[in-house]
């Protein structure tokens, strides 16, 4: 029977990332046209996009690491999002930790690398190169923050992280327990959806989308699955670190959703950063602050 | 080119379309949500060759605002949906034009916009300017003017997703059904050794689209000067020793 309830929940935790990626997909297409004050995609857009990108006629495949990578790369956030706690789906939470999360959402990135490499048009590698080096920048605050919350809460298990939140009420939050550290992950959160200011690597106007040059057709759609967990998952890791998670879903939707609007926001105002400014920014900033914050909790 | 000139271009006959009706009703609803996904989500490749470019960003951006019935610009032929050809075209442009076209995956449609690519235009008496644009690729749809404001573009591009929904738009299928007409014509403006880098035969063959107009005398002459594709050669090396060299 617990076997069985598993199964169920490690199905239904992607399927509802996905359903909710969806969603945020459309509200960031929707922020971003109304700040330039247009009307906006329909809200059925994101899935016309996706239908129609695997009904192509045509599908260019460059090689059999070509398919693995895309695979990598969708299947490296299902995985994530397994060990994700979110309102009554644990899954493998309890199991995984922060630490292991911190490893599968690598994955992806370099599933991207791999794909993009057997293509072997210059543009996707100039462009993958810059991804890796924009994780390069952004992951090392990342795991300051996530080692902050760890230690101020003793545990890396996330669903324990979120029943301390919980119990404890408003002031045990991580917001106001490491103010330091819930900015810091608010700063790198646009580099980690990949997002404004911090999106040179797809640079269309120069290097043509970067890794997507030779994306057609489904490979694309794959990618554009992968964006929605992408943005899913950014906002409940910054919920389950420092909002308090959720017990029931009224109540964790609006934070989830309000914490990929604020980067969001604030990004479409903003022209781009270089690759050496995003590391310079990223190793500066981010990081000083993130430094001072886990002085802050470690006293 | 006076052998080229003997060898008639045929002219373009319209196939029977191989759109078989279905049996299975449930197949026929996938086929109609695929098709209304396919006009509802639309990626742009704007070739802009000429000054009817000028109109695009006001369709775009705020004032018109295309991203509402799912048009989004896309910056790669392996993504765009729709070429749009907007102005004169040269017989240099002509060249990429087609190399971006046939790199573009099926289903694909193209949109001359401004009179420059229905009829050449102002450009009539140029020597350098192919005139009418549906001679080189099969053209879905014209918006005419000179130049025509947003709101033909818009509507262009409206009654195009409206073909689209109909399953009427499917003049792609033609670029491969008389790839001998597309190709002759190409040929009498690049000389008879123009080739591409895709295998337009091999990919008919894939589609089932091979009649008896893909096949003719301008693609044995193709086949004839075709060339295997070679990596480019790597020498930054050698050349800067050259320039070194030449420089003492």
């Amino acid at each position: 029977m617990h076997f069985l309830e598993l199964l169920v929940e490690l199905l239904l935790m992607p399927i509802l990332a996905f359903v909710i990626g969806l969603a945020m997909v459309l509200m960031m297409r929707r922020i971003g046209a109304r700040i330039q004050r247009r009307v906006g995609p329909p809200v059925l857009q994101p899935i016309y996009d996706i239908i129609k990108l695997y009904s192509k006629d045509t599908q260019i495949s460059h090689g059999l690491m070509h398919e693995i990578g895309i695979i990598m790369a969708v299947g490296g956030y299902i995985a994530a999002e397994t060990l994700l706690p979110v309102p009554g789906l644990d899954g493998l939470a309890d199991k995984g930790g922060a630490v292991t999360l911190a490893y599968m959402l690598m994955i992806p990135a370099l599933g991207m690398a791999l794909g993009v490499g057997q293509c072997a048009n210059p543009n996707g590698s100039i462009g993958i190169s810059r991804a890796l080096t924009a994780m390069l920048a952004y992951d090392i605050p990342f795991i300051l923050v996530i080692f902050g919350a760890s230690y101020v809460y003793g545990t890396t298990n996330l669903a324990e992280m979120i029943s301390i939140q919980q119990q404890q009420g408003v002031s045990s939050w991580g917001i106001v327990q490491m103010p330091l550290l819930a900015l810091t992950a608010l700063l790198i959160l646009p580099a980690i959806m990949g997002k404004h200011p911090f999106e040179i690597y797809v640079a269309p106007a120069e290097i043509a989308t970067g890794p997507m040059v030779e994306m057609s057709g489904k490979f694309m759609g794959g990618l554009f699955v992968m964006q929605c967990f992408q943005l899913y998952t950014a906002g409940v890791i910054f919920t389950t670190l420092f909002l308090g998670g959720g017990v029931y879903w009224i109540t964790f939707l609006p934070k989830i959703f309000l914490v990929v609007a604020i980067p969001m926001s604030v990004a479409y105002l903003f022209p781009r950063y270089r690759t050496e400014d995003v590391l310079r920014l990223m190793w500066k900033w981010p990081m000083l602050l993130g430094l001072i914050g886990l002085a802050v909790v470690m006293k | 080119m006076n052998e080229l000139d003997k060898i008639p271009v045929r002219q373009e006959i319209s196939v029977a379309q191989g759109s078989v009706k279905r049996s299975n009703p449930l197949a026929n609803v996938f086929d109609e949500l695929v098709r209304f996904c396919q006009s509802r989500s639309m990626f742009m490749l704007h070739y802009c060759t000429g000054c009817g470019a000028i109109e695009l960003p006001p369709a775009m951006t705020s004032r018109f605002d295309m991203e509402r019935l799912g048009i989004q610009p896309m910056v790669t032929p392996r993504q765009a949906d729709i070429l749009l050809i907007t102005g004169y075209v040269s017989v240099k442009t002509l060249k990429r034009i087609i190399l971006t076209y046939e790199q573009m995956p099926a289903p694909k449609y193209v949109i001359g916009i401004c009179s420059c690519t229905v009829n050449g235009g102002m450009y009539w008496q140029s020597y350098a300017t192919a005139k009418v644009l549906k001679e080189y690729l099969p053209v879905d749809i014209y918006i005419a003017g000179c130049m025509p404001r947003p709101e033909a573009v818009i509507s262009g591009l409206r009654d195009l997703m409206g073909d689209i929904k109909s399953g009427s738009a499917s003049n792609w299928k033609r670029y491969f059904q008389n790839y001998d007409h597309y190709l002759g014509n190409q040929q009498k403006l690049f000389d008879e050794d123009w080739q591409t880098p895709t295998d337009i035969i091999a990919e008919a063959e894939h589609y089932g689209l091979i009649t008896d107009q893909t096949l003719g005398e301008h693609t044995a002459l193709l086949q004839k000067h075709q060339q295997p594709l070679e990596a480019l050669e790597f020498s930054l090396g050698e050349k800067r020793e050259k320039i070194r060299g030449e420089n003492q």
